[in-house]
């Protein structure tokens, strides 16, 4: 189906799928079918920072500080979360917004990629702050093989569906020869490429980033990094809402609340969904492994960090119902919890007692118990 | 918030019953027991402190944003309305 930047079919964007319906026309958000995206895009919004409110000058004393290990560990987390957040900036815009039907999801998937490019703006600021030429960090990030390996694992479901979906906008259902290989086009097959593609976004937002939060964390505890600690906290605060709204989407389809097509391919697929998660638990686990190749950090090993990503996967599984497949029951970094707190979370001064401040809300309700104690 | 009079027993599976003390959220109340739950954001919307909910009732005193299933609660932003028993894992 050919994409229209504004459809003038006048359909019933309540009786829409999340996906694969008509392309959304009217942004409108008087009405919507799934409430909880104009939520998400509200409390996201009032999460708004920017990276230049947080001081880091400090940080670059600290860092010349380090051990060898201690700032291989840093600046690689650095190098993995800025391919995290190139991906994310760009690819659920190019992925699902052409094929969302959705006002209120399109908005939220367009907010959503928004603050991933705030996170992208902020690792510049860090490491402009730590080097005089940073440009040999960001170089790296192509070269480095630790580093590409997960960006391939990560990019190949959002462009097996981005191509799928070129195709079916340009050519149809049906079967198509491109550059020598044959590639049917279905809805049914789209639509399995979308489930895939937002399994393994799901897994990136639950997993992928916390082996390196737990380093920032790690080194804030010992009092060193601690304005990179700050943005990190923000981004975690970010990356937590986001992982709502992709558990949200994956349970809309499981339980049949949607596109009833997709509860179907949800059971179909489910081993596949399982295994995209366990690969993306293996794969946190040799980065924890890399890391560390180098020594250790004083608060944090290879083998912790490897319990905690398991810990954290079981939470994350069970939440998409795949079910808790590791032992672990116990936090083994409890002190983690205290940085991912959003009211430990300080930004702006106006911000500096509740972190989500939304202007001009006001609590209209008084009752005559309210004054009770008052007297003339 | 609703203000009721009466004292909500909290029953936590394999490891005690406790009275519910009016302020604050049922995980502060849980904490203050010395149970452990997972916990991340305090405000409802990432879902970390997900809990089964096997027997009571609950209301919220922040919306829920986060997903969790019919029979699970937030307990950072909830707090109990009747006698409740509750499974952390």
């Amino acid at each position: 189906m050919k994409y229209t930047t504004f459809s003038q079919t006048n359909n019933d964007h309540l009786a829409e799928p999340m996906f694969f319906g008509n392309p959304v026309n009217v942004a409108r958000y008087d009405q919507q079918k799934h409430v909880i995206f104009e939520k998400l895009i509200e409390k996201q919004i009032s999460f708004f920072w920017r990276p230049e409110e947080v001081d880091v000058s400090k940080d670059r004393l600290d860092f010349q500080a380090l051990t060898d290990s201690e700032k291989h560990i840093f600046i690689s987390n650095l190098k993995y979360q800025t391919l995290l957040d190139s991906i994310q900036g760009r690819s659920p815009n190019i992925a699902f917004l052409p094929i969302i039907s959705l006002p209120e999801l399109e908005t939220w998937v367009e907010t959503w990629s928004f603050f991933e490019t705030i996170h992208s703006r902020s690792y510049t600021h860090i490491l402009r702050n730590l080097f005089t030429n940073p440009g040999e960090i960001f170089d790296d990030i192509v070269v480095n093989d630790e580093i590409k390996r997960r960006a391939g694992d990560i990019s190949k479901y959002y462009d097996d569906l981005i191509f799928l979906t070129q195709l079916w906008q340009t050519q149809g259902e049906g079967k198509h020869v491109v550059g020598g290989i044959e590639y049917t086009v279905t809805t049914r097959e789209l639509k399995k490429k979308l489930y895939l593609c937002m399994n393994s976004v799901n897994a990136l937002e639950a997993i992928r980033f916390y082996v390196s939060f737990a380093c920032t964390f790690a080194f804030a505890e010992r009092e060193l990094m601690e304005g990179n600690s700050k943005i990190i906290r923000l981004i975690a605060r970010d990356e937590n809402i986001h992982l709502t709204s992709t558990q949200h989407i994956l349970n809309l389809w499981a339980k049949g609340k949607d596109d009833p097509e997709m509860a179907e391919i949800a059971e179909e697929l489910k081993d596949e969904a399982t295994a995209i998660f366990m690969q993306a638990v293996e794969q946190e686990k040799q980065w924890a492994s890399y890391l560390f190749d180098q020594g250790s950090m004083i608060g944090l090993n290879k083998e912790i960090l490897c319990q905690y990503v398991e810990y954290i996967a079981n939470h994350r599984m069970s939440a998409i119902g795949l079910g808790q497949p590791f032992e672990v029951t116990s936090n083994p970094l409890p002190w983690m919890n205290n940085y991912l707190n959003s009211d430990n979370v300080q930004v702006a001064p106006q911000e500096s007692e509740i972190s989500s401040y939304l202007v001009g809300q006001i609590d209209a309700e008084v009752s005559a118990d309210d004054l009770g104690d008052f007297e003339l | 918030m609703s203000d009721k009079k009466e004292c909500f027993e909290i029953n936590v599976i394999g490891h005690k019953t406790f009275q519910y003390v009016k302020n604050g959220s049922l995980l502060d109340n849980l904490e203050q027991q010395k149970i452990e739950v997972h916990y991340h954001c305090r405000e409802g919307f990432c879902g970390a402190c997900r809990t089964k909910l096997v027997r009571g009732e609950v209301e919220y005193n922040t919306d829920p944003l986060a997903y969790f299933d019919d029979d699970e609660i937030l307990p950072c932003c909830c707090v109990p309305t009747s006698d409740i028993e509750i499974k952390v894992t």
